[in-house]
């Protein structure tokens, strides 16, 4: 079956600083992807450039078997990205950016999947507010649903709880496992590893720019050397994947990006 | 480290932070360049002769009397701002941050009030300086004394407000009787300000031949001399005086008067200190929900219809167009700034004593609409933003959107060019319908025929215009204001200049190549069809302007697909 998300030897480098290096795996359909590690690790860098927002210093991308490089219309129209810190037009209202939404991806019955959405995200009565009207946690969600009203297949979200109440975040779960068992593949970057151990099938550990750390949770245990990560929690593995990356940085000369 | 030692480091980090990070801006050629036309710019403005050899310009006494008069008026202004207007509460205003960090410290109320009173000593040391360099050249030979007389006088009115809001919030905590105390002093102060007034107007009625040389002039002087008023205008006088001084002697005399009112303040201040607390904390909270409303916009936007029902099928970069002719409906200043100036312009006719807009209504408007039409295509592109100006803080959202980037351009093009294009028709439509020219015997047979040439040259001409300023967005990014931020310093004033230049470089260099097809098709046709050829030869060269605006769209969506956000986000940060 072909990758939802297939990457290849993918770099960033703003002027000499190196953010991503070298970053290679892929994600199935259905398949949903932690990608963790500390702050300044590059997580953000490389979902901009999964997104076809940062062109990528080096190496490939592609979504859905189209080159994110050589054909980043047809890339971007499967795909949602869905940022920490969603940007709207101030303008418009709820309901008038599902309608702009759904003539750039080309949704038909998208009346009918944003009534959905709305209800889902419980933005209902809220057709007409316009985001400046919306607490942070609405504009979350509205990203959310804009992010989903063209039924992508890849999803690529950043802190998606961001803002979010409890209830929210419960429903937000339901609602991100429900699209990965429709075959949606989802790339999630956070800081909640709880979060990211409940709903990942796989983890993507990244520090200094490099993947330090891919595989399951019982995949990235088993790499841990003699044993080290038996019966660790995520929390557990990811302090000690982390301080060790930094130390071999550290020892290399240099600090982690 | 105790809280001044903690204040002082602030204060020289925070200054030395911003001046090693504007040095190492100048690392980038671009503004390195900008520093260094801004940096021509201002010596150019200001020069050597303000603060180091004095303008050495006779003041004229016109000047003079004005500024003496407007300064005098404005201390005025102020004092009475101060005891009426506004709300009873102390006019500490801290920020947020001031409010987290140091409420929360181990700092006491006098420690805080002195850290806020230096503070607004020092800003008035900076207006000081600002009006020295706008306006006490002008007024003053010897700007240097202007300069240390203003400072001292918006320091002395600085803490008046500050005293004066202080003694205000005290007299509202005593209940009824404490307004009625004030309201009373304050009514009876006017009340005798005002009889002073009318009595010193009686006793110097206007002169009745305004006509004659420096009347007016000679009378304001007697009037402002008259016992009653000096008196009035005392306190303002005082404050001026040093500012006003046209010598050393003449500042030093006044100087200790100042000086003793600058003292007597600052102790009026620390005796009549009110808990400010409450109101610092409720002001910064105000502050910061206003800031974000303002940037949100949501406060100022009204829903409303949309211009066109947008379907799902069809050309997506369509949506970019009606969320941008959305927005023109819902923000849109610039239509209502373009006809503010025509009212302006037909107000300041009327005044000017041209009254043909009432005798002859027609000979007026149609040479009006004209212009308006025509300073629509030059000021129009800088007025109408609906575009990649207006959507420049969200390039991140715009490049995640399935479009190429010539469709981006175009389509964020298009709604400015529209709404410029539509305004200018209506304006060109008017003009031919009431005739541009109609008395005068060899321009009205060439009314009609230019007019109709026009209709397609403007829009185009706008269109040229809207293209260059949207091209600077995408290759220099960072040169050009986002629509809700600015760039500061003298560098980004230079870009600013540069900026401008460069568009009207750009634009005439466009407008050449149309010129010549025009020429070409016009000379030719003209021999035949005489004036008529005007329209054709106006078309050819407003289809000659819009083939390199699509040719220019097209390279620029290039560009735009190129350009690294990171990049030049993080050259702004």
């Amino acid at each position: 079956m072909e990758p939802a998300l297939d990457v290849e030897g993918l770099e960033k480098t703003y002027g000499a600083v190196r953010a991503v290096r070298g970053l290679s795996f892929q994600v199935a359909p259905g398949e949903v992807l932690g990608l963790v590690g500390p702050n300044g690790a590059g997580k953000t860098s490389t979902l901009r450039c999964l997104a076809g927002i940062l062109p990528p210093s080096a190496g490939r991308v592609r979504v859905a078997g189209f080159d994110v490089a050589q054909a980043p219309v047809e890339a971007k129209r499967e795909l949602a990205f869905l940022p920490d810190e969603p940007r709207f037009f101030e303008y418009l209202t709820v309901w008038e950016h599902l309608n702009f939404t759904a003539r750039l991806y080309g949704v038909e019955d998208w009346e009918a999947r944003g009534r959905a959405l709305l209800e889902e995200m419980e933005l209902t009565g809220r057709e007409k507010s316009l985001p400046g009207e919306l607490s942070r946690g609405m504009k979350q969600k509205l990203s959310i649903a804009c992010g989903f009203l063209h039924q992508p297949r890849l999803i690529l979200l950043d802190e998606p709880l961001t803002g979010l109440d409890p209830l929210g975040i419960r429903r937000m779960k339901a609602s991100l496992r429900r699209r990965a068992e429709e075959g949606t593949a989802l790339v999630l970057s956070s800081h909640l590893l709880p979060l990211v151990e409940e709903l990942c099938h796989r983890l993507l550990v990244i520090a200094g720019g490099r993947a330090v750390a891919l595989g399951s949770l019982p995949e990235i245990r088993e790499q841990m050397a003699g044993g080290a990560g038996d019966g660790a929690s995520l929390e557990e593995l990811f302090v000690r994947i982390t301080s060790a990356a930094s130390e071999e940085a550290r020892a290399r000369g240099h600090e982690p990006a | 480290m105790s809280f001044p030692s903690a204040v002082v480091f602030l204060w020289v980090r925070t200054w030395r932070n911003r001046v090693v990070r504007q040095v190492q801006r100048l690392k980038r050629p671009r503004y390195l360049l900008g520093a260094l036309v801004g940096l021509a710019y201002l010596y150019s403005l200001v020069g050597r002769s303000v603060f180091v050899q004095g303008t050495g310009r006779a003041v004229s006494p016109n000047a003079r009397l004005f500024a003496e008069l407007s300064l005098e008026v404005s201390v005025l202004g102020t004092l009475v701002t101060a005891w009426v207007l506004g709300a009873d509460r102390p006019a500490l205003t801290f920020t947020q941050t001031e409010v987290q960090t140091f409420f929360a410290a181990p700092v006491t109320r006098k420690a805080l009030l002195h850290y806020k009173l230096l503070r607004g000593l020092l800003s008035a040391v900076l207006a000081a300086l600002a009006a020295t360099l706008f306006v006490g050249r002008f007024t003053s030979p010897r700007p240097v004394l202007f300069f240390l007389g203003a400072a001292l006088a918006m320091g002395t009115l600085y803490l008046h407000g500050t005293a004066a809001s202080f003694v205000r919030a005290w007299l509202v905590s005593q209940g009824r009787w404490g307004s009625a105390v004030r309201w009373a002093v304050v009514a009876g102060v006017l009340v005798a300000g005002m009889g002073t007034l009318l009595s010193t107007l009686r006793d110097y009625p206007l002169p009745e031949n305004l006509s004659r040389p420096f009347a007016v002039r000679e009378w304001l002087r007697d009037v402002l001399d008259a016992p009653g008023l000096r008196a009035v205008l005392w306190p303002g006088r005082a404050l001026v005086a040093p500012a006003m001084a046209r010598s050393w002697e003449g500042f030093l005399r006044f100087l200790p008067a100042s000086l003793a009112l600058l003292v007597a303040h600052y102790a009026w201040v620390l005796a009549v200190e009110v808990p400010f607390e409450d109101s610092a904390v409720a002001g910064a909270e105000a502050r910061t929900r206003r800031r974000e409303q303002r940037a949100a916009r949501s406060g100022s936007i009204r829903v409303g219809r949309v211009p066109f029902v947008l379907q799902a099928r069809g050309r997506p970069e369509v949506a970019l167009l009606w969320k941008n002719l959305i927005a023109r409906r819902r923000m849109g200043s610039g239509l209502v700034m373009l006809l503010s100036f025509g009212v302006l312009g037909a107000v300041f006719a009327l005044v000017m004593g041209d009254t043909r807009l009432f005798s002859n209504s027609r000979e007026f408007l149609g040479p009006m609409a004209l212009m308006v039409a025509l300073a629509m295509a030059v000021i129009g592109p800088s007025a109408f933003r609906t575009d990649l100006r207006m959507d420049l803080p969200k390039l991140e959202l715009l490049r995640a959107l399935p479009l190429t980037g010539r469709q981006v351009v175009g389509a964020e093009l298009a709604a400015s060019a529209l709404t410029l294009g539509v305004a200018q028709w209506v304006m060109l439509l008017l003009a031919l319908v009431l005739g541009v020219g109609a008395d005068d015997v060899t321009l009205a047979p060439w009314s009609t025929p230019v007019v109709l040439g026009l209709l397609p040259v403007l829009p185009a001409l706008g269109l040229a215009g809207l293209f260059v300023q949207n091209a600077a967005v995408v290759l220099l990014p960072a040169w050009i204001p986002a629509d809700s931020e600015r760039a500061r310093g003298v560098e980004a004033l230079g870009q600013r200049l540069l900026t401008l230049v460069g568009t009207l470089v750009v634009t005439f260099l466009g407008l050449l190549p149309a010129a010549v097809v025009a020429l070409l098709v016009g000379y030719p046709l003209f021999t035949v069809m005489g004036r008529w050829a005007v329209p054709l030869a106006g078309l050819a060269a407003a289809g000659a302007l819009c083939a390199e605006v699509a040719l220019g769209v097209a390279v620029l969506g290039r560009a735009f697909e190129r350009l690294d956000v990171s990049e030049e986000q993080s050259n702004e940060a």
